[in-house]
């Protein structure tokens, strides 16, 4: 198993508030991992500095090998990181599709054209077709992205991560606000996607249905530090982890 | 030379009461209502011409005749802020610019057709005239009275924001708005009163401007870009920091006309720009 | 089922390419048939119409609003001047004017840029009077506040090759009419190429286009230099029709007037600023007629605009006219049901 991501020492203070607080983590490739908690854990700061939304105040990130702590994020996202976001986070102006050719056509190398029309790359195209065909959206291809239901909305999220091309993909909270039957979908998406193309897929999420039905391993954070790291099944059964949660339903 | 430079100085911490008022105003307004008023000069003309009209024109008593205009401005500032701004505060910044530069065409023509484009020509009351010597310079004894009464209006307008129930209510309402509005302040019209006395703060700067300040349309233009460059420099919504940028901004227009005579003006933008590249946030602001 | 392939049916689709094509011809023709006037104000309509499209490239598609296009503008109309007061050649003033808009406009946008909303706003506009007082106070270079006269309307040639007399003012008219069409076809494709489509995402979502591996900071510098370049483009043909260049061009009043335009025309469309800015000067015209307090009547369309009429009048078309022509002419194309005959 290849080491995708690994982190020393990562620390990050909100005045007082260590939110993240010396977190040594690393990512294989492959594992679907999941990361857990309570409210104000630190996940999503976690997840934030991963990605290079925010910039730690120790501590270091490396990707495969390479040192990225100061790296900013599109740069992150050139060399294989991608996310989605809990509060959704698309071009609403734009349509479904060209929310899509958006980040396929920086992939490609080719954002900067300033001349050639948007469909005359054929190669663009024909990928965002494939994208939007396995997220389930193609019908919908020329709605604009801001008049989607929430749930269409968060398959677009997804579709926009995975369409960077990356080999290390953070969903964070995919399957929040939505009803079951759209949750079932989101579920369907990420493990087909997690076989299909070759991205690791981590999680931040609340619902433990999800968790436990799609992780292969489980880390779970609390307040900024890691209290336990393993298979579904070690974590369902660990003490502290239960105590954390009070008596929840693993 | 030291006698010049703080001869000057004084010249320009009078010249930076009128500024003052105008950028208080201004920034109380954005850090209540989120709008940046850029009417907000044109209030500051149109204060100017009525209390020329009632004092220099009709002859009204000085203080009647401020006291009149601020009561002018305050009702076009209610219309304006009942009628239109209220309208817009869901909307993105360039929209609010505009309406409100929709509002600079409208006032600055209408006192073009209402007073012609003349300019006004001050009038000193009697009482105020004379100079007191300083450094064996003649201070006019007017600059210092609008000194004091900047001053005045600097730990009034502190007083009422700090120690009263009605700047409290402000400040809860600036820091959250669905909150007051909770606990049952009427919002609306809490919004209402604030721009209109924001709009009498500016008219008062303009009114006191009559006995030395000509009256002319395109005042307020010129006012406005200032007014702009001292709530950055002090922080967008911080009265504090507008009383301290009000002071920078004046001085340095008076040291600008003294010692770059062509270019204080310059001067000034490039501070301006300054501050905005290395602490946009101003020199209080968060 | 029969179809009929001539004459071939008017389809819809293929309307906006006949107006198109009519409007050409018809600004072809407006020297021979419209008089001095009316060929004075289209060069002016025109001009303005890239000044305007100069602004809206960076609100209605980068999402920045900018104060301070006045500037560009201004360094276009002076750097011509300059270079044709010195050697009389309108291809040089031209090129020079538009060369020194874009360096002015990679110096300011590299300090702009890195700020967003209100700050990016503020900056242009404090950088916009900047340019302003240089303008008004540096007589030596600019005239100061007389401005910079005797301005020829030098002939348009390539030494050796060709030369073509500028002063009839038709004859200018068609230089100002074909690079302008030239200018805007060049806008045209740009905003919809995969540069156009990333300035908007940035204007959609800035998080989230920074996840598509974009630079944001880059795109929007890129954006500003190539709004600078059309502000300076407007900028540099206005010597020679005026023949002399004054400083309120660069004033922020005149910046606010592309904010106007665009506005007036609807600021989420293409041709919003162009139509924005032939009503802008209609306007103008029709009502200095009745009064000369023209701005109060400005100011009324403002306000309605803002508080009733976001989209511009272009989004009067597009919602109303144009589903009824559709509706009218059939789609045509590949949606078109075979129908019987």
């Amino acid at each position: 198993m290849s080491e995708l991501l690994r982190t020393e020492g990562l620390r990050k203070c909100f005045g007082d508030l260590a939110a993240v607080d010396g977190v040594n983590l690393n990512l294989e490739a492959d594992v679907l991992t999941s990361i857990i908690g309570p409210n104000g854990a630190g996940k999503t700061t976690l997840i934030n500095l991963l990605t290079g939304n925010i910039s730690p105040d120790s501590g270091k990130v490396f990707f495969k090998g390479v040192d990225i702590t100061k790296m900013p994020t599109d740069k992150r996202v050139k060399r294989g990181i991608c996310r989605s976001f809990q509060i959704m986070n698309i071009f609403p102006r734009l349509t479904v599709f060209k929310n899509v050719q958006l980040p396929v056509l920086s992939v490609l190398n080719k954002s900067l054209k300033p001349f050639s029309r948007l469909d005359d790359h054929r190669d663009a195209v024909a990928e965002v077709e494939r994208i939007l065909k396995e997220v389930g959206l193609w019908e919908k291809k020329d709605l604009l992205a801001g008049e989607l239901s929430h749930g269409d909305q968060r398959l677009l999220e997804i579709s926009m991560a995975i369409a960077a091309k990356p080999e290390l993909c953070f969903l964070d909270e995919p399957s929040s606000g939505m009803n079951p039957v759209e949750r079932v979908k989101v579920l369907e998406l990420i493990k087909s996607l997690s076989t299909e193309r070759e991205v690791t897929f981590t999680i931040v999420e609340h619902d433990m249905d999800v968790v436990f039905s799609l992780s292969e391993r489980i880390i779970v954070m609390n307040r900024g530090k890691i209290i336990a790291d393993g298979e579904p099944a070690q974590i369902r059964e660990n003490k502290e982890v239960r105590d954390v949660y009070l008596g929840e339903e693993l | 030379m030291l006698e010049v430079l703080v001869f000057q100085g004084l010249v320009g911490i009078s010249s930076a009461m009128y500024l003052w008022l105008i950028a208080a105003g201004l920034t109380i307004v954005f850090g209540l209502l989120g709008i940046l008023n850029f009417a907000h000069g044109s209030l500051f003309m149109l204060g100017a011409y009525f209390a020329f009209t009632f004092y220099g024109l009709l002859g009204m008593n000085f203080w009647l005749a401020i006291a009149l205009s601020l009561l002018g401005v305050g009702i076009v500032g209610l219309v304006m802020e009942r009628f239109f701004l209220r309208y817009i505060y869901h909307l993105d910044l360039p929209y609010q610019l505009l309406l409100t530069f929709g509002f600079i065409l409208i006032l600055d023509d209408a006192v073009k057709m209402t007073w012609g484009g003349v300019f006004m020509i001050p009038r000193m009351p009697v009482f105020f005239e004379g100079a007191i010597p300083i450094f064996g310079r003649s201070f006019p004894v007017y600059y210092l009275f609008i000194i004091g009464a900047g001053v005045v209006v600097a730990i009034g307008l502190w007083l009422l924001l700090e120690k009263t129930w009605w700047g409290r209510t402000i400040r809860a309402s600036a820091s959250d708005r669905e909150m007051a509005s909770a606990i049952g302040i009427n919002i609306p019209v809490l919004f209402m009163m604030v721009f209109a006395f924001c709009a009498m703060l500016a008219a008062l700067g303009g009114a006191l401007g009559t006995p030395v300040r000509v009256a002319a349309p395109g005042i307020g233009m010129a006012m406005i870009i200032q007014a702009f460059i001292i709530t950055v420099i002090g922080g967008l919504g911080n009265l504090k920091g507008a009383f301290v940028g009000a002071l920078i901004v004046g001085m340095l227009s008076a040291y600008g006309t003294l010692l770059f005579p062509f270019f204080e003006l310059f001067f000034i933008y490039v501070v301006m720009a300054v501050v905005l590249l290395v602490r946009p946030q101003g020199l209080f602001g968060r | 089922m029969k179809r009929r392939y001539f004459p071939p049916r008017l389809k819809y689709k293929h309307i906006p390419t006949i107006l198109l094509a009519l409007l050409i011809v018809l600004l072809l023709l407006i020297p021979q048939f419209a008089g001095k006037y009316v060929t004075y104000m289209t060069m002016h309509i025109l001009l303005f119409s890239l000044f305007a499209l100069s602004f809206n490239l960076l609100l209605g598609y980068t999402g920045l609003l900018s104060f301070g296009q006045a500037s560009f503008y201004a360094v276009g109309a002076y750097a011509c001047a300059k270079i044709l007061l010195v050697v009389p050649s309108l291809l040089l003033g031209v090129i020079g004017g538009v060369l020194f808009a874009g360096i002015i406009a990679v110096i300011l946008g590299f300090l702009c840029v890195r700020h967003t909303a209100i700050y990016f706003a503020m900056l242009t506009l404090c950088f916009g009077m900047m340019i302003f007082s240089i303008a008004m106070k540096w007589r030596a270079f600019t005239g100061g506040d007389d401005g910079l006269v005797g301005i020829p309307r030098a002939p348009l040639e390539i030494p050796g090759i060709f030369s073509l007399d500028m002063s009839p003012m038709e004859n200018y008219y068609y230089f100002v009419l074909i690079v302008s069409l030239i200018a805007i076809f060049i806008f045209y494709r740009i905003v919809n190429s995969p540069l156009g489509l990333t300035l908007q995402g940035i204007r959609d979502s800035e998080s989230r286009i920074a996840f598509a591996g974009i630079s944001v900071r880059n795109y929007r510098l890129i954006g500003f230099i190539i709004a600078g370049l059309y502000a300076g483009l407007a900028g540099a043909m206005l010597p020679p029709l005026e023949n002399t260049v004054t400083p309120p061009i660069a004033h922020w009043s005149h910046s606010a007037q592309a904010v106007l335009a665009s506005l007036l025309g609807g600021i989420h469309t293409f041709a919003g600023p162009i139509v924005g800015a032939l009503l802008f000067y209609v306007i103008k015209d029709i009502i200095v007629r009745f009064t000369e307090y023209w701005l109060i009547f400005l100011g009324i369309i403002v306000l309605v605009l803002v508080l009733g009429l976001r989209g511009g009048v272009v989004s009067v078309f597009q919602d109303r006219l144009f589903p009824w022509l559709r509706l009218r002419f059939g789609e045509g194309g590949a949606n078109e049901r075979i129908t019987k005959d």
